[in-house]
């Protein structure tokens, strides 16, 4: 099984590292995970699709 | 020029401006950087509205994907509790307004236990505890940010004056009138039938502020 990937920091997210999982607030295609850390730090995100970045 | 400029906001550029929306305060934050505009002579930090009105846009287009009963609104502020409740009595979604009791999205046991699907707080430092129990169990947060507010554990921000009564009206006002646009309620050029002036809360006094403690006593 694969394990989901977080958008900003790229690393897997393990499932007791609790990330969160989002669509992009712009386009809503894309769904993605970001990881407790980088949301802690306030690492930023960028949408594959539409180019949105956050937060 | 001004005509052009103010075309592709939500509202007229002088409403957000008489509204205070883009009053900042005296201290800026690393997060909130790339949403100031300037900084007055005075030192106060002014938030760019430009920014503001696409935040709103976006983050309208993002609540509006998820179920209405799941969307959960808090407010610890008092200025920003009628606002909220408005907000939440539009959108179909819930209020938690005042003192966040820990464990609400947690501890099952609890007789207010809810499960959300997204949460908007009005002020990250006021509403943490709700934030950190959004993080635990794994939804997304919107929050409206000022200047001296952190981002931390926020998936996204709308840059706000988070302290003004009118403010905060004009936001939850704008937010749930174009999240009823987008879920195609209301047609996309219609108004709300409520005002901004419905989502105003009233001005406190001190002694109410204070719980009626005497001041200058």
């Amino acid at each position: 099984m694969a394990l989901p990937v977080c958008v900003s920091c790229k690393e897997p997210i393990l499932p007791e590292q609790k990330g969160v999982k989002l669509p992009c607030p712009s386009c809503g295609e894309v769904v993605f995970w970001r990881c407790r850390k980088c949301r802690d730090l306030v690492n930023g995100y960028k949408c594959p699709k539409c180019g949105f970045q956050g937060p | 020029m001004a005509a052009l400029e103010t075309a592709d906001l939500l509202i007229p550029l002088e409403v957000y401006l008489a509204a205070g929306i883009h009053i900042g305060t005296h201290v800026k934050t690393n997060d909130m950087r790339p949403f100031i505009y300037r900084v007055r002579p005075d030192g106060l930090y002014v938030l760019d509205v430009r920014k503001t009105d696409d935040r709103i846009r976006v983050a309208s287009k993002f609540i509006s994907r998820f179920k209405g009963d799941k969307i959960f609104s808090a407010s610890a502020r008092q200025y920003g509790f009628k606002p909220v409740e408005k907000f939440s009595s539009i959108i179909g979604g819930r209020s938690l307004t005042g003192r966040f009791i820990p464990g609400t999205f947690t501890n099952p046991k609890l007789p207010n236990y809810a499960e959300p699907d997204l949460l908007i707080v009005t002020d990250p430092r006021a509403d943490w505890q709700a934030i950190v129990e959004a993080a635990e169990v794994g939804i997304p947060v919107i929050g409206f940010c000022d200047t001296d507010n952190r981002s931390q554990l926020i998936d996204l921000v709308i840059p706000i004056n988070n302290k003004g009564r009118k403010s905060l009206a004009l936001a939850y006002w704008l937010l749930s009138r174009q999240i009823l646009r987008e879920r195609g309620e209301l047609p996309p050029t219609a108004e709300l039938p409520a005002s901004i002036e419905d989502f105003e809360s009233k001005v406190l006094v001190a002694e109410e502020e204070y719980g009626g403690y005497d001041l200058e006593g």
